[in-house]
C-alpha cells in the first residue's frame, strides 16, 4: 500500500493541492487548525461526492458480510444474527472433526499445489517460445487464439469438455478407434482419479495464453541492446534464452509465484462447481464447494458453514499477507 | 552453434534461416493452437451433424457428412433462450454502465490529495484481502429484499477493485499541466474529469469496459444463489440448466453401458454456440484493447 501511495503521491502533486493546506505528512507536526482542515475538506467537496457511490456499494456488499462472520461463533437463530446465542467455538471443534471438511481442505491444497507444479511453469515457457516465433503476423494469431479461451465462463467450457470427454466425446471415439478395449468402460468425467488432472489440465487450457501476455510484456521491457550485443559476441538460441531473457523476466516469474500462494486456498469455485459430480466428491471436493452444498443443498446449519468460510478466509488473509511482505521484500510494488 | 549462424546478426533481420529448432517449435505452438480450437470445432460439428451420423462415426471427425440445422432451429424456438439473451444483455449494458461509472468516479477521486485518502484507500484494498463469506453475504442479499431481482445480477458487483486501482494509477500519471488550466480557468472536477481526463484515457476505458461487459456477460454464481424464476435467469443459468440435464442423465447410467440421448447432445452444442456467438465475432477485431489492460497496470488481476 505505502508503495502505491508513493508512487501515486509522486505522480499525483495535484494542482490546487499545494496552495490550500500541508501536505498529509507534515499535518501532525503542526497543530490542528480546525479552520484550515475545513476548508481543505470543503475544497475537495465534489472529489467527496465523487467518491460516495463506490464507497456505498463497497460498505453494503464488502464490509457488511463481515459484520455477519460473528454467526461462526454463534448458534444460528432465524431471530438474526444479533440475536442468535454464542457457542464457545462449538463449530470449530466440530469441523476439525468432520470427515468433509478435512477431505475439502486436502483436496483444495493438493489441487491447488498441482496447478502451481504443472500450471504455474508453462505460460512461462509457452511466452518464451512464442517470443522464438520470427514472424510477426503468426505470433498475433497465435496469440489470439490462445486467449481466447479466458473469456468464456466455465458453464460453457463445462459443456465442451462434456463434449470432449463425455461418454459420446470424440476423446473416446478416438481412443476406441485405437483400440476398443480401452475404450469399453469409459469414464473419464466421473473418474475420481482422473478428476484432479482433469481440472489441472483444463484450467491450463484455457488461461495458459492469458498468463503470457504478462510475461510477453516483460520480455518486451529488456533492452534491445543487450539481444544485440549478445548477437555481436555470438550467443546462440540457448545462451541468449538463459543469459537475457530469463534474467529479464525472472522478477516478474517472481512475483506471480508469490501471488499463486497467496491464493492457494482457492481451488477455484467456478471451474470445480461446473465440473465436478458426486462420484468425484471424494479427490475434487474444494472448501468452497464443500461450503456451498452444506449450505444449500442439506439442511443447512449456517453457523457451521459460516465457520468454514471463515477458517478459509483467515488463512487465505495470511497468505495473502504473506505473498505481500515477500513480494515488497523482492523489491516490487505492492497493494498494501 | 553452427546452426546458430544466422542469430549473430541483431534480431530483427535474422528471418534467413529456419533451422531445425524453429520448425519444432512452430509447431508446438500450431499444435497447442489447434488444440485450442479443436473443441470449439467439434462443438459446432456436433450441432450440425445427425446424430445418428454422428453416433455411428468411428475416429476423429474433421467435416460433417451432412449438416442440419434442426438442433437450432429448437434452440432458437425456446423460449428460454431468448428470455436468457435478453437478461444478459440488460444486465451487461446496465451492468457495465454501472462498474464503470463507478470505477472511474472513484479512480479519479484517490488521485486527489484530500484529507483521508490513505484511510479510504485503505478500505477499499482491504476487502481483496478478506471476504465475509457465503452466508453473510446471502443473508445481507436477503435483507435488501433483492432476492428474485434482476438487480442482484449486477448491483452487488460494484466495482472490480483491480481494475479501479490500474486506472487510478493511469489517470494519475496524465500530466497535470492540463488539469491545472482548466482549473484556473475555473472549470469543476466533474468538468476536469469529463472533458480532460476521459477523453486522455479512451483505450484504456474501453479495455476496462471491454472486461467489464465480459464478467457481466459471464454472470451466473449470483444467478444461481439468488434468482428463483426461470424467466430472470441469464444465458449463463439457462446454458447450465441445458447442460446439467444431460450431464445428470448420463451420471445415472452405468458407465459404458447405455450412452446418453444425442439428440439433446446436438441441442446443448448448439446453445453453446448460440451463447458465445457475440463473443466469437468480437474477439478478433476487439483482440487489441483485450489484452492491452495487464501490461497496462503494473499491478496484475
Amino acid at each position: 500500500m505505502a508503495e502505491i501511495q508513493q508512487q501515486l503521491g509522486t505522480a499525483m502533486s495535484p494542482g490546487g493541492a499545494a496552495a490550500i493546506g500541508p501536505s498529509p505528512g507534515r499535518r501532525s507536526r503542526e497543530p490542528l487548525n480546525w479552520k484550515r482542515i475545513g476548508k481543505r475538506i470543503w475544497r475537495y467537496k465534489w472529489i467527496y461526492v465523487m467518491m460516495l457511490p463506490t464507497l456505498l456499494v463497497i460498505f453494503i456488499f464488502r464490509y457488511i458480510p463481515m459484520y455477519g462472520l460473528q454467526l461462526a461463533f454463534k448458534n444460528y437463530k432465524l431471530a438474526g444474527i444479533a440475536a442468535s446465542p454464542w457457542n464457545d467455538f462449538a463449530h470449530f471443534k466440530r469441523m476439525l472433526g468432520y470427515p468433509g471438511f478435512m477431505q475439502a481442505l486436502q483436496n483444495t491444497l493438493i489441487i491447488s499445489m498441482m496447478r502451481i507444479v504443472i500450471g504455474f511453469p508453462f505460460p512461462i515457457i509457452l511466452a518464451l517460445m512464442i517470443n522464438e516465433v520470427r514472424l510477426r503476423r503468426s505470433k498475433r494469431v497465435l496469440q489470439t487464439i490462445y486467449t481466447f479461451p479466458h473469456f468464456l465462463s466455465w458453464v460453457l467450457l463445462a459443456g465442451i469438455m462434456l463434449n470432449m470427454f463425455g461418454q459420446a466425446g470424440i476423446v473416446r471415439k478416438v481412443i476406441e478407434a485405437i483400440n476398443p478395449a480401452w475404450a469399453a468402460d469409459w469414464n473419464l468425467l466421473y473418474d475420481a482419479g482422473a478428476y484432479r488432472w482433469m481440472v489441472v489440465f483444463s484450467d491450463m487450457w484455457k488461461e495458459a495464453g492469458w498468463g503470457t501476455i504478462i510475461y510477453l510484456a516483460a520480455i518486451a521491457g529488456i533492452d534491445e541492446a543487450l539481444f544485440e550485443a549478445a548477437a555481436i559476441d555470438g550467443a546462440g538460441r540457448g545462451q541468449r534464452i538463459r543469459h537475457i531473457l530469463l534474467p529479464g523476466i525472472i522478477g516478474m516469474i517472481a512475483i506471480q509465484f508469490v501471488l499463486r500462494i497467496g491464493s492457494m486456498m482457492e481451488g477455484g469455485f467456478d471451474q470445480i462447481f461446473n465440473t465436478y459430480n458426486e462420484p468425484v466428491y471424494r479427490t475434487g471436493d474444494i472448501i468452497d464447494t464443500f461450503v456451498y452444498r452444506m449450505t444449500f443443498q442439506r439442511g443447512a446449519d449456517m453457523g457451521f458453514t459460516t465457520a468454514v468460510g471463515l477458517f478459509k478466509n483467515v488463512v487465505n488473509f495470511a497468505l495473502l499477507l504473506m505473498a505481500n511482505a515477500i513480494t515488497r521484500a523482492l523489491g516490487q510494488r505492492t497493494l498494501w | 552453434m553452427k546452426k546458430d549462424n544466422s542469430l549473430i546478426r541483431p534480431q530483427r533481420s535474422r528471418l534467413n534461416r529456419f533451422g531445425v529448432v524453429d520448425i519444432v517449435l512452430s509447431a508446438f505452438l500450431i499444435l497447442f493452437g489447434l488444440m485450442i480450437l479443436y473443441p470449439f470445432w467439434n462443438v459446432i460439428l456436433v450441432s450440425v451433424t445427425p446424430t445418428t451420423i454422428y453416433a455411428q462415426h468411428r475416429g476423429m471427425m474433421l467435416w460433417p457428412p451432412k449438416i442440419i440445422w434442426d438442433a437450432y432451429k429448437t434452440t432458437f424456438r425456446s423460449s428460454l433462450i431468448w428470455s436468457g439473451y435478453r437478461n444478459t444483455i440488460i444486465i451487461t449494458v446496465l451492468g457495465t454502465a454501472y462498474n464503470m461509472a463507478l470505477t472511474i468516479l472513484a479512480a479519479y477521486a484517490l488521485t486527489k490529495d484530500f484529507i483521508g485518502n490513505r484511510v479510504i484507500r485503505f478500505l477499499i484494498i482491504f476487502p481483496l484481502y478478506f471476504s465475509g463469506g457465503l452466508i453473510p453475504y446471502y443473508l445481507l442479499i436477503q435483507d435488501l429484499k433483492l432476492i428474485n431481482t434482476i438487480w442482484v445480477l449486477f448491483l452487488p458487483t460494484g466495482v472490480n477493485i483491480m481494475y479501479l486501482l490500474i486506472i487510478s494509477n493511469y489517470f494519475a500519471s496524465l500530466p497535470d499541466a492540463l488539469e491545472d488550466s482548466a482549473r484556473i480557468d475555473g472549470a469543476s472536477d466533474f468538468r476536469i474529469l469529463f472533458q480532460i481526463i476521459l477523453p486522455l484515457s479512451l483505450p484504456l476505458l474501453a479495455t476496462f469496459t471491454l472486461y467489464y461487459a465480459v464478467e457481466r456477460w459471464n454472470e451466473w454464481y449470483n444467478a444461481m444463489l439468488f434468482v428463483k424464476s426461470v424467466s430472470l435467469w441469464p444465458l449463463q443459468n439457462v446454458l447450465r440448466t441445458i447442460i446439467n440435464d444431460v450431464t445428470v442423465m448420463a451420471s445415472q447410467n452405468i458407465p459404458g453401458q447405455v450412452r446418453p440421448d444425442i439428440a439433446s447432445d446436438n441441442i446443448k452444442m448448439s446453445s453453446i454456440i448460440v451463447s458465445m456467438l457475440p463473443m466469437m465475432m468480437l474477439y478478433p477485431f476487439l483482440q487489441r484493447y483485450f489484452l492491452s489492460g495487464l501490461t497496462l497496470g503494473a499491478v496484475k488481476e
